[in-house]
C-alpha cells in the first residue's frame, strides 16, 4: 500500500513538475533554408546555432564566451596559439566519441573549404592528446575567437561516417538533434540526439516548413504551426492562440552601392560592373542624408525596429555618433549641387548627361525589403535622384544586379568580422559582402590593426576608426558606402502555450537565431 | 425576335464595355499620379468617403491602383489578343499553300494543344525572363492554336468555293485570291477570336503577374495587387484583394459575354 502512495506521489510529481512531456513535436516555420545544406565548413551555424553539431565555445546573452565542446582555452602570450580542451563525454548522434582529431579535421578542412567560416589567419589544428587541440595562426587575429563559438565540428574524414562531399544534406554531429528528413523546398523533420552531451531538448521532434511569407500566415491562422516568422509589416494581427514574441537583433537593412564606375569590365556572368551615379559619393552621402528612418521603422517595420546608421549599430565597435535625428534635405541638395549635379526641367539632376537615376534591387521574395526599396527611393525623389525599386530572384541579383545596382542587403553578426568583410577591399567581389567593390586602403589599415589588436578594447577603438577616422572611413561622413536604414527586431507568432524562455539578441535572420535558446523552450499547457 | 435578343445583348456588352474603357482610359487625367501616391500616414486604411476603395501598406489609394491595374492589363491583353490573332492567321494561311506546309502547321497546332497551356505560359515567360513584353509573348504563342485551326478549315473550305475557282480559272494569283477573297471572308472569325483570346489573355497576364514571373511588381498590375493582397489578407485587409479583383471580373466578363453574343450573330 505504502509502496502504490508513493508511486502515485511520484507520478503526480512528474506530471506537474514537467508539463512539457504532454507535447512531443513543435511545428516551426521560422525560414532560413540553406542552399548549401547543414555543412558548418560551408557556413551553417555562421548566424545562429548549427543545431545539428556542437561548437568549441558557445556565447553567452552578454556575447563572452562560454564553455561548449572544449572546457579550457587558453591563448598563447604572442596571440598565435589557442590551446583548447575537449570534454571527454561528447557523441556524435551515431553513438561515437568526439575526438581532438574530428576538432582538427574540422578546423583544417574549413580552412580549405573557404567558406563562410573566415579561417585565412589559421596556419594548422594540431591534436596534442585525445582531448586537447592546438590551433596556430599565422597573424594574431582578434575575430578568431568567434569561429570558436560558431564553426560546429564535424566528424573527420577518415572515420566511419566521416565527412564527405554531400554532407550538408546528411549532417552527424553531436548537437542536440539530429536529421531525420529533408525535403529541400519542402520541410526538415529533426528530433532529439539521444547522445547529446548537454541537457536534453524538451520537444523530442522539430518539423520546419519552408513556406513562403503568405503562406506561413495562412497555416499560423490555420493552427498548424507553433512557431512562425513574420514579417513585421505583417505583425499587427496574429491569430488568437498565438502571441508575438518580439526578438531584439543586430540584424540590418541598408543600401549596399556600387562603389565603381562603369569602365566596360564585367563580372564573371557577363553582367557590366560598375555605376556611373552611385560611384559619386555626393549622390550616396545625399542618399543617407535624405532618409528618414523613423518613418522607415514605422511603414515598413510597423514600428518592430529603429533607425540604423551603421551595419553594428549599439556593438562595441561601432560609432554611435554617425546617428541624426531627422533626414536634412537641404545639405542633401547643397551636396549635390557642389558636385555638380544639376536639376533639369523633368525635375532629374544630371551631371554631364548622365541622370540621376539608377536601379534600387530588392529580393522578390522579402515584404520587408520590398516596402524599404519602395519608401526609400519616394524619399529621395524630392532630391532629384530617382532610384527605380526594381524585384529579383536571389540567383538574378547573383548574376545580374550584384556589381552594378544598389541592392537592399541585410547584415548583422555578434561579431566585428562582419565589419572586416563588409568594408575590406581583400573581399571585395567575393560573395555578398562587398559586392560593391569598396576599397579604400587607410580603412583596409584600420581593419587590420583591429584584427592585430592585443584586447577587445584596443580593437574596438581600430574599428571604429575605420567607420570614421577624422579623415576618411566607410560611414557616410567618409565613403558612404552604405545607406543604413533600419535595425530588425525579429518578430514570431507562437503558440501560447509555448514559452521560448528568455531570447537573446539575434544575429541576421540566417540560421534560425531563435533557436540559439532551444535547450530552454518549454511547453506550459497540458 | 430571336435575332434582335442577341443583338440587344450585345449591343448592352458593348455600352457597358465602352463606358469602361472611356473611365479607365481617361483616368491618367483625372486620377493623376493617385495610383503612386504614397501617404504614410493612412496605410491600410478600409474603404471610407475619404479613402473609397481603401488603401494598400503605402497608403496608396486602391481605386486608383485598380484602374490603374485594369488599364494595363487591357493593353496587354489587346496586345497579346492582337498578336495571338496574327500567328493564327498567318499560320492558317501557309497551310493552304501546300499541303507539306499543311502538314507542319496542322503538327504545330496538335502539339501545342496537346501540351497544358499554363505549363507553357509560365515557361515562356520564365525564360523571356518576365515583363510586358514576355508576358504578350508568352500569352500570344500559347494562345493562337485553337483560333488557328478554325482558320485553317474555313480557308480550306474557301478554296472550292464558286467564285475562288473562277478566279483561279481567270489567272488570277495566289496572292490576289487571298487578299481579294480569302482573307475578307475570315476577318469576322479573326475579330470574333481575337475577341475570345482577349479576357483569356487578362486573365493569364494576371496570373502569371500573381505567379512573380508577369509584369513587375512595383507595376499596379492587377496580379501584383492580387499577389499583395495575399500577404495582407490573413490580417483582415479583405479590400486589398476584393476590389482589384472584382474590377478584373467585370472587365473579363464583360468583354466575354461581348465575344459570346458577337459569335452567336455571326
Amino acid at each position: 500500500m505504502r509502496r502504490i502512495f508513493l508511486l502515485g506521489l511520484a507520478a503526480t510529481c512528474i506530471a506537474f513538475s514537467s508539463p512539457a512531456l504532454s507535447k512531443e513535436q513543435l511545428i516551426l516555420a521560422i525560414g532560413g533554408e540553406p542552399e548549401q545544406g547543414f555543412d558548418p565548413l560551408l557556413g551553417w551555424g555562421q548566424y545562429g546555432s548549427p543545431l545539428f553539431q556542437s561548437t568549441l565555445l558557445t556565447r553567452g546573452r552578454d556575447l563572452t564566451p562560454e564553455a561548449g565542446l572544449a572546457t579550457a582555452w587558453t591563448l598563447s602570450a604572442d596571440r598565435l596559439t589557442w590551446t583548447l580542451t575537449l570534454r571527454d563525454d561528447a557523441r556524435f548522434s551515431d553513438g561515437t566519441p568526439l575526438t581532438a582529431e574530428d576538432v582538427a579535421y574540422t578546423f583544417n578542412a574549413a580552412k580549405q573549404a573557404g567558406g563562410r567560416a573566415d579561417l585565412s589567419a589559421l596556419n594548422k589544428a594540431n591534436v596534442l592528446d585525445n582531448t586537447t587541440v592546438e590551433l596556430t595562426l599565422s597573424v594574431p587575429r582578434i575575430t578568431f575567437l568567434d569561429q570558436l563559438m560558431t564553426l560546429g565540428i564535424v566528424p573527420n574524414a577518415s572515420r566511419t561516417h566521416g565527412y564527405r562531399e554531400g554532407y550538408g544534406r546528411q549532417p552527424l554531429g553531436s548537437g542536440p538533434y539530429r536529421l531525420i528528413e529533408w525535403q529541400e523546398g519542402e520541410q526538415l523533420i529533426v528530433e532529439r540526439n539521444p547522445y547529446f552531451h548537454g541537457p536534453l531538448p524538451t520537444f523530442e521532434r522539430l518539423v520546419f516548413l519552408f513556406t513562403t511569407e503568405a503562406s506561413t500566415l495562412s497555416a499560423a491562422h490555420a493552427g498548424q504551426l507553433d512557431l512562425a516568422a513574420v514579417p513585421p509589416a505583417l505583425a499587427t494581427n496574429l491569430p488568437s492562440h498565438m502571441k508575438r514574441i518580439v526578438m531584439e537583433s543586430v540584424d540590418n537593412r541598408g543600401i549596399l552601392f556600387p562603389m565603381q564606375p562603369v569602365t566596360g569590365e564585367l563580372a564573371s556572368s557577363g553582367a557590366p560592373i560598375g555605376n556611373n551615379v552611385t560611384a559619386d559619393r555626393a549622390i550616396r552621402q545625399a542618399i543617407n542624408l535624405a532618409l528618414d528612418r523613423s518613418t522607415l521603422v514605422n511603414v515598413a517595420l510597423n514600428g518592430f525596429g529603429r533607425p540604423a546608421f551603421g551595419p553594428a549599430d549599439g556593438m562595441p565597435w561601432s560609432l554611435d555618433d554617425e546617428a541624426f535625428a531627422s533626414p536634412d534635405s537641404e545639405r542633401a541638395n547643397a551636396i549635390l549641387d557642389a558636385a555638380g549635379w544639376k536639376r533639369r526641367n523633368d525635375g532629374l539632376r544630371y551631371k554631364n548627361d548622365q541622370p540621376a537615376r539608377f536601379r534600387l534591387t530588392y529580393p522578390a521574395s522579402d515584404t520587408t525589403r520590398q516596402l524599404l526599396a519602395q519608401v526609400s527611393a519616394e524619399m529621395v525623389r524630392p532630391l532629384g535622384i530617382e532610384m527605380q525599386p526594381t524585384s529579383r530572384h536571389w540567383d538574378e541579383i547573383q548574376r545580374e544586379a550584384l556589381h552594378q545596382d544598389a541592392i537592399v542587403f541585410g547584415f548583422g553578426s555578434h561579431s566585428p568580422q562582419e565589419v572586416y568583410y563588409l568594408f575590406h577591399s581583400q573581399h571585395a567581389g567575393f560573395g555578398f559582402y562587398n559586392s560593391g567593390l569598396y576599397s579604400n586602403a587607410t580603412v583596409d589599415s584600420h581593419l587590420e590593426a583591429a584584427q592585430a589588436a592585443s584586447g577587445a578594447e584596443d580593437a574596438n577603438h581600430h574599428w571604429q576608426a575605420a567607420q570614421w577616422d577624422g579623415n576618411t572611413g566607410y560611414g557616410f561622413r567618409g565613403d558612404a558606402s552604405w545607406a543604413w536604414m533600419v535595425n530588425l527586431a525579429h518578430v514570431y507568432a507562437a503558440n501560447t502555450c509555448l514559452d521560448l524562455g528568455e531570447l537573446g539578441v539575434a544575429p541576421h535572420g540566417h540560421g534560425w537565431p531563435i533557436t540559439a535558446n532551444l535547450l530552454e523552450w518549454r511547453w506550459t499547457c497540458d | 425576335m430571336r435575332v434582335a435578343q442577341p443583338r440587344l445583348a450585345a449591343t448592352g456588352y458593348i455600352s457597358l464595355l465602352l463606358i469602361l474603357l472611356v473611365v479607365l482610359m481617361s483616368s491618367p487625367w483625372w486620377a493623376g499620379s493617385s495610383a503612386a501616391q504614397m501617404q504614410f500616414d493612412a496605410r491600410l486604411m478600409p474603404p471610407s468617403a475619404s479613402h473609397w476603395l481603401g488603401t494598400d501598406a503605402l497608403g496608396r489609394e486602391l481605386w486608383a491602383r485598380t484602374l490603374a491595374g485594369l488599364r494595363i492589363s487591357f493593353w496587354v491583353g489587346l496586345s497579346a489578343a492582337l498578336l495571338g490573332t496574327l500567328i493564327a492567321l498567318t499560320l492558317a494561311t501557309l497551310a493552304t499553300l501546300s499541303t507539306t506546309l499543311d502538314a507542319l502547321v496542322s503538327l504545330l497546332i496538335d502539339t501545342l494543344l496537346s501540351v497544358p497551356h499554363l505549363i507553357l505560359l509560365l515557361l515562356v515567360a520564365f525564360a523571356l525572363g518576365g515583363g510586358t513584353q514576355a508576358v504578350i509573348i508568352a500569352v500570344a504563342v500559347t494562345h493562337w492554336p485553337s483560333l488557328a485551326r478554325i482558320l485553317r478549315a474555313e480557308l480550306f473550305s474557301l478554296r472550292h468555293v464558286p467564285y475562288v475557282a473562277i478566279s483561279r480559272a481567270l489567272g488570277k494569283s495566289r496572292r490576289f485570291i487571298l487578299v481579294h477573297h480569302l482573307l475578307p471572308h475570315v476577318l469576322p472569325q479573326c475579330m470574333v477570336g481575337a475577341l475570345l483570346l482577349f479576357p483569356h489573355a487578362i486573365l493569364h497576364e494576371a496570373a502569371l503577374t500573381f505567379l512573380g514571373v508577369g509584369l513587375d511588381p512595383t507595376q499596379p498590375a492587377i496580379g501584383v495587387l492580387l499577389a499583395d493582397a495575399m500577404r495582407y489578407l490573413t490580417g483582415g485587409f479583405w479590400w486589398l484583394g476584393v476590389f482589384p479583383g472584382l474590377g478584373l471580373l467585370l472587365m473579363v466578363l464583360s468583354i466575354d459575354r461581348l465575344a459570346a453574343q458577337l459569335r452567336r450573330a455571326l
